[in-house]
């Protein structure tokens, strides 16, 4: 189980809740089974997101491994200029 | 699109004369080029005025100086005489945009470019200059002040051309300024301008002056009051007060980009009033 | 200040930059430079409207001009086979069934001659209808505003809203409980904000050669941030495999974000299809404001409580941001960034991303970020002078550090805004005196920075010379800094190193040049082509050594022998091993393909004097500081140009540049004459200090350094002319008839 934080919004999507509980071993999983789990969630996981690990961010990278000491966020797809 | 750059007026009158269509005189080009890249202006026939000799000139006459329409801002602030004369209208010349553009643009092409925001033209206006326009019909000289008529519009008649610009002499104790309001250091143009010229008595007396403001109404305008407010005076606070009141008071700007309308009718005065205290300060170091 | 314990060779010395003689004599190629035999001109025909149903545009006596080759419309591109994602792009490059902006393209021609090309378009005839318009955030937000899309439902809002509206994505962000934090608070300010839409204002305008052979074959030749993007999003609007595309990257001057998508690039695709020639489009500088680039307007409240010792209790804002006509603003980082800066137990950030007849929004260097900081380090100002605190303590007292929550989410790891904010305590500027009418302004700024996807590779030649190969565009001197950190990795002099932006056929897909990720990622990924060069040396070695790979390694730029046991042999150069690459099993290459993580987020405090002319409302800067962390600077003098640069764009955006828009929707100033960028002249030489907290996610510890110094200026500014004003300034640009009037409002005239 690993713990996975929402920003504000997006906890709207997810019936409310700002921290979720999934069964998940990489980002790939996790965004698989958010969708699943959330269907609210789903549009917003499909335009694409941004994974923070231990304040570390990951876009694509469906292998990156996670576990309950992680901290991790889903926050809106970074971009720059 | 003709272009035709005779050597002598006379040629040059003839081919304005002989053009049915659009017209546009050339000097420096720095406004011409700019509106032809636009798509602004698609004239018919260009007559350069560059290679006529009689055009290129700084003269001295009565006293005072006789500007050719083709001399540039590099070569008008190179020139001791009129720098001495006239150094209000000469850092307004030389206000006009960069090294690059001063090799090129000419103070009489500022003249009939006609815009309100003309940098040179209010410290033309008060130095109380002349402009001699020839025509097919000869010449004649009348005020700059009456050349432009509106935003882009002059007095000139059809097949007509400013052939130079009349700067003339002035007393001991006098001299000239100009300041101009940009946002920036360079570059802009004139959202306020504000020309002056003075002439002091022996005693600090203001016996004679005359003020121009720029860009605050739809052409260069003369304020005889603000000038009023000077003269008679040792322009102490109280005139320089009443000068400004007067300018602001004058002032009949547009709401634009470039600024609102309280911002140039406040400004007007205290450019004007600035603007004076340069040129008393001039007239003394003479 | 946090310096490492390595000890660099080539990293953080200064060499010439290796496009310097070409681009100072004129001869580096950038997007309007080239020419091809037989080369058509391309033209756009644009919408005078800013809002318009598009009823019919008859382009039939246009096509009959002799001379006209290829007329397109929206009609040209297929939209049935364009991916959804592209949608709104190929809309804005092609205006379909309405023009939603003044300078929206509606038709293009490709002509013999720029005359021929200009008679034809005003031969096209567009029946318009014309809709009611809106270009202010606030009105387009309003329930009876003019909508521009009539499917445009707020995404992200529950409950679902159940009418279309201009506003097209809501956000929020936080965490605690700011009505308890309120409720601690001594003192609480709140305040309304507003900024002006503002231009990239690269001095390069947009210019591309399309090549479309009838085999179905396409090259292109354009300045883009992101030749790989270009070459994606133009595949897809034309129906194409992406590998029958080759992409060049020009020399660029300048993107800021800006050269992050395609405008002309499909059209002139297009147009050389139909025509069956080379087409070349060059924008003008009208079009380049009209319809290229801006970033947000924005309407903003902020609201900040603290204690009376000076403890941040609780922060709140509300950002709306205008991001043009399909909405792209980047409200999200903007709110995410606002008070990124600091430790806070309860914040709460919400932001309305909104639609408005103006062109489609592109980044612009730290997008969303400078306008937010703008408004959150106007009220920390103010919330220090009220607390009677000197501004750089109350910022230390409340700064992030690691371990600190931050106000978007994750945690931080090491991060260096405390040592900005004292490195800028002791700095001669801070305690410098002030005269009348001056001021000093203080604010500190944070932008994430990024990774992504990058692909490179490195070539060992005979002579003992690299090449090296990378697909992200230079745009603020990254080849120098690939040389050096090339150099550094395989232990050789940086002039040996040659770095060239390879086409997009000669590499895999690379992320464009942006979210300052060029110097981190295709750096980390060349540290490790290098490194995989090196491996593949000692292995040549040895094999000449007849002895085993394991017993060799690398030393100082040369291979010798790993201890005693692996015997006697003289240390063997990087040049020897490459002189024997034929015999030794050939050509030596070094790759490594990546999806970089790990670049590390960045902050800045920025310092700045100003003398306001009390009767004209003037504004002069007399002297600016940024302090910045820069993880690790390769090449300090380009992270000093980073620097330095944006502390300018930052002085232009807070002082005098703006989108000004008439009654009738149309732009006033799309031109560099009335919008006013700085000029040299307006400038002070802007001092800057390196700040150096590595970054654990980089090799030699490299943050992103361009796009935090755009962060904080108008937020210092501002804080600065308040002070020399007597007021506080809450709307950019700060231009001298704002300055003045609100001069004269405060002493009630
Ligand atoms: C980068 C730049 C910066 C500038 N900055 C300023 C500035 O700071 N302040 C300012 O006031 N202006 C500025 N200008 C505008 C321009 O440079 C000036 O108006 C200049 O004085 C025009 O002179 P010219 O010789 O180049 O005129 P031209 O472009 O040759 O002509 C201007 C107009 O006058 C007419 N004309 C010229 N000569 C005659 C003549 N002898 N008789 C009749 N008509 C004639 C032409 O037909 C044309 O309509 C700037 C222009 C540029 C490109």
């Amino acid at each position: 189980m690993v713990k996975v934080m929402l920003w504000g919004s997006l906890a709207a999507l997810a019936e409310g809740k700002p921290e979720l509980e999934i069964e998940a071993k990489n980002i790939k999983q996790l965004l698989q089974r958010l969708a699943e789990d959330h269907p609210g969630l789903k549009p917003v996981l499909e335009k694409g997101v941004s994974v923070s690990i231990d304040g570390m961010m990951y876009n694509d990278a469906w292998f990156e491994e996670i576990s309950s000491e992680n901290e991790i966020c889903i926050l809106p797809r970074i971009e720059g200029g | 699109m003709r272009f035709e750059a005779p050597t002598s007026l006379n040629a040059a009158i003839e081919l304005l004369e002989n053009e049915a269509g659009v017209v546009r005189i050339l000097a420096g080009g720095t406004d011409v080029l700019v509106q032809l890249r636009s798509g602004q202006v698609e004239p018919d026939l260009i007559v350069d005025i560059k290679r006529i000799e009689a055009m290129q000139t700084i003269t001295e006459e009565d006293g005072g100086f006789r500007i050719g329409a083709a001399v540039c801002g590099a070569e008008l602030g190179g020139h001791a005489g009129v720098c001495k004369l006239w150094p209000g209208v000469v850092e307004a010349v030389e206000l006009i945009g960069s090294t690059q553009v001063q090799g090129r643009a000419t103070m009489v092409g500022n003249l009939c470019n006609a815009s309100p925001a003309a940098d040179s033209v209010p410290a033309m206006v008060a130095a109380g200059a002349t402009a001699r326009v020839t025509g097919p019909e000869g010449s004649r000289d009348i005020p700059v002040e009456k050349i432009a008529t509106g935003p882009g519009q002059t007095s000139l008649g059809r097949a007509e051309l400013v052939e130079s610009v009349y700067l003339p002499a002035r007393g001991v104790h006098s001299s000239d300024a100009y300041l101009r309001f940009i946002p920036r250091t360079e570059m802009d143009i004139a959202v306020v301008g504000a020309g002056i010229s003075i002439e002091m008595d022996g005693n600090g007396i203001c016996t004679h002056a005359r003020v121009a403001l720029g860009a605050v109404g739809p052409r260069v305008m003369l304020v005889e009051d603000a000038a009023t407010a000077l003269i008679g005076t040792s322009i102490d606070e109280a005139a320089l007060e009443a000068l400004a009141q007067a300018a602001s008071s004058a002032a009949t700007p547009i709401d634009d980009k470039r600024g609102t309308v309280d911002f140039r009718i406040k400004v007007a005065g205290v450019l004007a009033r600035r603007a004076a205290i340069i040129a008393v300060q001039r007239s003394r170091v003479d | 200040m946090g310096k490492q314990d390595r000890d660099f060779k080539a990293v953080g010395t200064r060499p010439l930059r290796p496009d310097g003689v070409e681009k100072v004599t004129g001869r580096a190629k950038f997007g309007a430079d080239l020419s091809a035999p037989g080369m058509l001109v391309g033209r756009f025909l644009r919408s005078p409207h800013a809002h318009a149903r598009i009823r019919s545009i008859d382009t039939s006596k246009a096509a009959a001009l002799p001379g006209v080759k290829a007329v397109v419309t929206g009609d040209s591109f297929d939209i049935t086979k364009v991916s959804s994602g592209n949608h709104d792009t190929l809309a804005n490059v092609m205006a379909r069934d309405k023009a939603l902006y003044e300078g929206h393209a509606v038709a293009a021609i490709a002509a013999i001659s720029v005359s021929i090309a200009r008679k034809a378009l005003k031969l096209i005839e567009v029946d318009y209808e014309v809709l009611p318009h809106v270009t202010d955030v606030d009105e387009a937000m309003a329930a009876d505003a003019p909508l521009l899309h009539e499917n445009m439902f707020t995404a992200n809002l529950t409950p679902k809203p159940t009418k279309p509206s201009n506003i097209a994505n809501f956000y929020e962000f936080g965490h605690g409980d700011i009505e308890a934090g309120f409720a601690k608070a001594d003192v609480i300010i709140e305040r309304s904000f507003k900024t002006a839409a503002t231009h990239q204002g690269y001095i390069e305008p947009h210019a591309c050669l399309a090549n479309m052979t009838q085999d179905g074959q396409g090259e292109l030749w354009c300045c883009t941030q992101g030749h790989f993007m270009v070459r994606n999003v133009c595949a897809d609007l034309m129906g194409m495999e992406i590998s029958k595309l080759r992409v060049t990257a020009s020399e660029i001057g300048g993107g800021f974000g800006g050269k992050t998508t395609v405008f002309i690039d499909p059209v002139a695709l297009m147009l050389s299809k139909l025509a069956g020639k080379p087409v070349k489009i060059v924008m003008s500088r009208e079009e380049v404001f009209k319809a290229s680039g801006p970033t947000s307007s924005t309407s903003m409240r902020i609201k900040i409580g603290a204690t009376n010792d000076g403890r941040l209790t609780a922060c709140e804002g509300e950002f709306n941001y205008q991001g043009g006509a399909y909405a792209d603003s980047p409200v999200q980082f903007g709110a995410m960034s606002a008070f990124a800066c600091y430790d806070l137990e309860h914040v709460k950030t919400v932001g309305y991303d909104v639609a408005a007849n103006r062109p489609k929004n592109v980044a612009y260097r730290a997008p969303g970020a400078p306008m937010a900081a703008f408004a959150v380090e106007s009220v920390m100002a103010e919330m220090a002078d009220r607390l009677g605190l000197d501004q750089l303590e109350f910022r230390l007292k409340n700064a992030a550090t690691e371990g600190t929550r931050s106000s978007y989410g994750p945690t931080y790891n090491s991060v260096g805004l405390t040592e900005t904010i004292k490195a800028a305590q002791s700095h001669d500027h801070y305690s410098a005196p002030l005269g009348a009418n001056q001021g000093r302004g203080i604010a500190s700024g944070f932008w994430f920075n990024f990774g992504g996807q990058t692909a490179v590779s490195l070539n060992v030649q005979e002579d003992g010379t690299v090449n090296v190969t990378v697909g992200t565009p230079d745009i603020g001197g990254s080849r120098a800094s690939m040389g050096l950190m090339v150099a550094e990795e395989l232990g050789i002099e940086y002039d040996n190193i040659r770095c060239i932006i390879a086409d997009t056929s000669s590499l895999g897909y690379n992320d464009v040049t942006d979210g300052s990720r060029t110097t981190f990622s295709s750096g980390l990924a060349l540290i490790n082509a290098a490194k995989d060069a090196k491996a593949k040396m000692c292995a040549r070695a040895a094999r000449i050594w007849d002895i085993p790979a394991e017993a060799v390694e690398w030393k100082d730029g040369c291979v010798q022998p790993a201890g005693a046991n692996a015997g006697e042999f003289e240390p063997m150069s990087f040049a020897e091993i490459a002189a024997n690459a034929d015999n030794t099993g050939g050509p030596i290459a070094g790759h490594h393909e990546i999806n970089a993580s790990g670049a590390g987020v960045s902050f800045g405090t920025h310092m700045v004097d100003v003398e306001v002319d009390p009767d004209t409302g003037y504004v002069k800067i007399l002297r600016y500081t940024v302090v910045q962390d820069a993880g690790k600077a390769v090449h300090p003098a380009y992270v000093e140009g980073q620097y330095q640069g944006g502390a300018v764009q930052g002085i232009g955006w807070a002082l005098n540049e703006e989108y000004i828009y008439g009654e009738d929707g149309r732009l006033q100033n799309a031109g560099f004459l009335d919008y006013r960028m700085p000029v040299a002249s307006d400038l002070p030489m802007i001092d800057t200090v390196i700040v150096e907290v590595p970054n654990p996610g980089h090799p030699y510890g490299v943050r992103g350094v361009g796009e935090t110094s755009i962060v904080p200026p108008m937020a210092a500014i501002a804080n600065a002319v308040s002070q020399a004003a007597g007021v506080r300034m809450t709307e950019l640009p700060m231009s001298p008839p704002r300055v003045l009037k609100a001069m004269d409002d405060a002493k009630g005239g």
